[in-house]
This record gives structure tokens, C-alpha cells and sequence, in this order.
């Protein structure tokens, strides 16, 4: 069965693609650390984040409408969180009434900049994901000395999450094959079973995959052969997009120090 | 290393943990360099004798492979010089991309990094597998899978190929690949398999397994040329 994949634009040749993973891990790990502890009223600053982003884009040959499908999927889980921030507040600074409803403008602040930040995280990562193969990206975390368990976790889940679709759309096919509508508050124990087997034969796969390892040797880690050393290009990368983003971050304040605003 | 026989097993019994037991007893001798089908029914005991084969599972018996007693000093040197490919290629290739499965096992060897790339090259080559190196398992074709599977193993030079069902769920193509690759491999082989004709062409003689035990063991063309025999155990 053909899938969809998060890394499905990581093998398109581009500058970006061809830099090291951890240049670009640290490189955009740092972007959103910036834009997130940016001052609320720093418009200017936000935009040039988007900027930042959007070049980068452009470089990287990544299509725009990729990117923006998955940052329209982050929306409802940012609305469900800070969509009533403006309707509740303090007297601090002004007000609208809008049909008798009011909404404040220090809550309207702050939910721009939860929605600016949020999405401005999911892009970023997703621009990351989508110029970094998944073996790259785990290698690339590895070296920055992430525990190598949790390297292990996601490679896995990676390697197998497709295994496991596979197997409940042949399940859920065959379910439906014969007739079962799941409309029914009985029908319910269908799922249950479905469920259940699916874990069943994960956790049998699993104990196959381990003998697997077994046989070739496998004691206990996983080891690698990859080498990319660090090159100029990476380095150069790396502290140029962080010294603009620390600008950014930083020129609210040097605005208002020097113009006294 | 040759006075040795490839396997010899004497009276092997294994329970699986709730109980169930799966072999009953089972005798056999391999030598060096012989071609050995395993047939018999399904739930015979086939899978699990051939865990045996490199010490994954340790039933009560005698078992020497490759001239060595299995145990823990012995286990790492038999795993190396046993390869074992499994039925569904999705147990077998875990690694992020080809070729690290197929350096999977040379790399726990602790080989250089030259020694390495050679050995995996050689192994995607006698597969006719050069050039996906880099692709993920799961963008290859199931034929494609099971023969990187096959390289997986291939890579650490082993001494004895042991296959469970290596054709299973191929196209007639796939099938004849895979045969005319295991038939180019000089090794000591125990290939599972429910197609006779593919046992014909393979191998010279014919375990035939049912109950946890061996039920008859001969030249192929014998075994085949008993049709009682076989339909007893559900194999014609």
C-alpha cells in the first residue's frame, strides 16, 4: 500500500538538504526558541521570522501548499487553547465591544502570539523534516547526544508505524467485507477486538524482530556507520540564520532604547 | 573445521512457554555444503526447529552447529557463522535505510568501516541489489525486500544459509530470482518450503517434519516419489 510520508520531500537536492543535520537541527531548534521568547508587541520581529522561514523555503524547493497543509492541521489544537484568552481578562489596557460582547486587547495580544509562535514552531519543523531524511535526522540527533533510547524508539516507530497501517486497513477491509456498519453501540466490541489483535501482533512482531537482531549479532545497541563531518558551509549556516534571529529577538528592546518608545 | 558435520542434533525437545510443545524428540544430522529442504505442514514444527539452528531458542538436547556446542561463549560465533532469514522480510530489515540492515550484522562483528562497505556491497551485489543502498525498507517492492533480507545475512559470510519460506507470497518471477540466487551460494543451506518443485530444484534431499518430529528423511527424489507419505502429512 503506498503512503504518505512526513519526510517526503527530504530527498529533492537543494542547498538546505545537502547541509549537515545537526547544523539544521541547532539552526531551527534556535529559530523557534527566539520567536517563542520574542516580546509579545515585536511585530516587525515576527515578520522577519516568517522571512527567515520563507527564504529558506524558496532555497530548500519544498512546495509552500506541503508546509502549509501541515500547519493548518495545528490550528484547532491552538484554537482549542487560547481561543476564549480574549473574551476573559484584566482592565489592562483597552477594550472593543463588539455587539455587546467584550474582548480585550491585551487577550487579543496574546492570542496573536500564541497563533503567530505556534505556527511559526510547526512550519519551522516541518521545514526541517521535509530537508532532512528521517536516517539523517536520527544520526544528526544521536551525535547532539540525545539518549540513544529514545533514538531507538523513534527509528523504530518510524520503520513500523507503516507495518502497523498496512495491517489495520487489511484488517478493517476484511471487517467490512462482511458487512459490519459500525453504527451500533454493540458493534463497538468489533473495535475492541481490533484493537486487541493489533496489539497482539505487534507485540509478537516485535518479539520477531528482536531474534532477527539476535541473529546478526545485536547486543544491546544499536550502532552506526555514518560519518558527516561538519563542514564551513554548516557552520557559516548555523551562526548567520541564529545572529539574525537573535537580532530579531532582541530589536524590540533595542528600538525602544534607542528611540525611547 | 570439514570432520565436522554443519549441524547435528540429537534428541531435541522444546515447550513453548505456555506449554505447547513443538518438538518431540527430533534427530538429524547435516554435513558440510549439503542443500536440505524442510517440509511439512503448517504448525509442524519447522519455524521453531530452525531457531534452534543459531541458538534463539535453547530446547532440551544435544546441539552442535558448525562442530560447537551451543552456549554462551559459543553463541556469538555461531550467530556469525549462521545466517538466519525470516519469513516476513518486515522482521528482518529494521534499519532506517538498506544499507544499514545490511551492515547491521557486520557492524555488532566490530569489522572496520572498509571491511564493511565491501563485505555489504558484495552482498547487495550477489542479490542484484546495488544502487538502493540508501532507500528505506518500506519503499521497496516485497520481492525487492526479500532479497535485501537475504544480503542482510549474506553480508556477514556465513557459513550456513537457514531460510523460512524464502519464496512465499512472490510473483513466479520473484520466485525464480530468488531460487537461481540461493542456488549461486557454495554454503551449507536448510531452506523451509512448501513448493516441491522449488525443493527439486534446490536440494538433493528432503526432511520431511510433522508433530514436533522427523517423519522421513532421504534422498529428495524418494521422498517425492512417496505420495502416501506425503498426503499423510498433508503435503500433496
Amino acid at each position: 500500500m503506498k503512503h504518505f510520508f512526513i519526510d517526503k520531500y527530504s530527498e529533492v537536492k537543494s542547498p538546505i538538504r545537502n547541509l549537515d543535520a545537526r547544523a539544521k537541527i541547532i539552526t531551527f531548534f534556535s529559530l523557534i526558541l527566539l520567536c517563542v521568547t520574542t516580546p509579545p508587541k515585536a511585530l516587525l520581529a515576527f515578520g522577519g521570522y516568517y522571512l527567515i522561514l520563507a527564504i529558506m523555503l524558496v532555497i530548500s524547493k519544498v512546495p509552500l501548499s506541503f508546509i502549509l497543509k501541515r500547519v493548518v492541521i495545528a490550528i484547532p489544537f491552538i484554537l482549542m487553547v487560547a481561543a476564549f484568552i480574549p473574551f476573559i481578562g484584566a482592565d489592562v489596557g483597552g477594550s472593543y465591544n463588539l455587539w455587546g460582547i467584550t474582548l480585550y486587547q491585551r487577550g487579543l495580544l496574546i492570542l496573536f502570539n500564541v497563533t503567530v509562535k505556534a505556527l511559526f514552531g510547526v512550519a519551522a519543523l516541518t521545514l526541517l523534516v521535509s530537508t532532512t531524511p528521517f536516517d539523517e535526522l536520527m544520526e544528526g540527533l544521536k551525535k547532539l547526544g540525545v539518549p540513544k533510547v529514545f533514538i531507538t524508539i523513534a527509528s523504530f516507530m518510524y520503520r513500523y508505524i507503516f507495518v502497523v497501517v498496512d495491517e489495520t486497513m487489511r484488517m478493517k477491509r476484511a471487517r467490512d467485507s462482511r458487512n459490519f456498519e459500525g453504527r451500533w453501540i454493540w458493534q463497538a466490541s468489533a473495535v475492541g477486538h481490533m484493537v486487541a489483535t493489533l496489539f497482539l501482533r505487534s507485540y509478537e512482531r516485535g518479539e520477531r524482530v528482536y531474534s532477527a537482531m539476535l541473529s546478526r549479532g545485536y547486543d544491546g545497541e544499536v550502532k552506526s556507520l555514518s560519518e558527516h563531518p561538519i563542514t564551513r558551509k554548516d557552520i557559516i549556516f548555523t551562526l548567520f540564520i541564529i545572529s539574525t534571529a537573535v537580532l530579531l529577538n532582541l530589536s524590540y528592546a533595542l528600538i525602544k532604547l534607542f528611540i525611547g518608545g | 573445521m570439514h570432520h565436522n558435520k554443519a549441524v547435528e542434533i540429537k534428541n531435541l525437545h522444546y515447550k513453548y512457554p505456555d506449554g505447547t510443545s513443538a518438538l518431540n524428540g527430533v534427530d538429524v544430522v547435516i554435513e558440510h555444503g549439503e542443500t536440505v529442504a524442510l517440509l511439512g505442514p503448517n504448525g509442524a514444527g519447522k519455524s521453531t526447529f530452525i531457531l534452534h539452528l543459531n541458538g534463539i531458542l535453547r530446547g532440551n538436547g544435544e546441539v552442535k552447529i558448525l562442530g560447537l556446542p551451543i552456549n554462551g561463549r559459543t553463541l556469538k560465533e555461531i550467530r556469525r557463522r549462521v545466517g538466519l532469514v525470516f519469513q516476513d522480510p518486515d522482521d528482518q530489515l529494521f534499519c532506517p535505510n538498506v544499507f544499514e540492515d545490511v551492515a547491521f550484522g557486520p557492524i555488532n562483528m566490530g569489522l572496520s568501516k572498509e571491511e564493511i562497505v565491501t563485505k555489504v556491497n558484495k552482498a547487495l551485489a550477489s542479490v542484484e541489489m546495488e544502487g538502493f543502498e540508501k532507500r528505506p525498507a518500506h519503499h521497496l517492492s516485497f520481492g525487492q525486500k526479500k532479497r535485501v533480507a537475504i544480503a542482510s545475512v549474506l553480508s556477514m559470510e556465513p557459513d550456513m544459509l537457514v531460510l523460512d519460506e524464502p519464496t512465499s507470497n512472490l510473483d513466479p518471477r520473484g520466485k525464480g530470482k530468488i531460487i537461481e540466487i540461493l542456488g549461486s551460494l557454495p554454503v551449507t543451506k536448510v531452506v523451509i518450503t512448501h513448493n516441491l518443485d522449488e525443493a527439486t530444484k534446490l536440494c538433493k534431499r528432503a526432511i520431511v517434519m510433522d508433530e514436533g518430529k522427523i517423519v522421513a528423511d532421504d534422498a529428495i527424489e524418494k521422498i517425492l516419489s512417496n505420495e502416501s507419505m506425503l498426503k499423510n502429512h498433508g503435503l500433496f
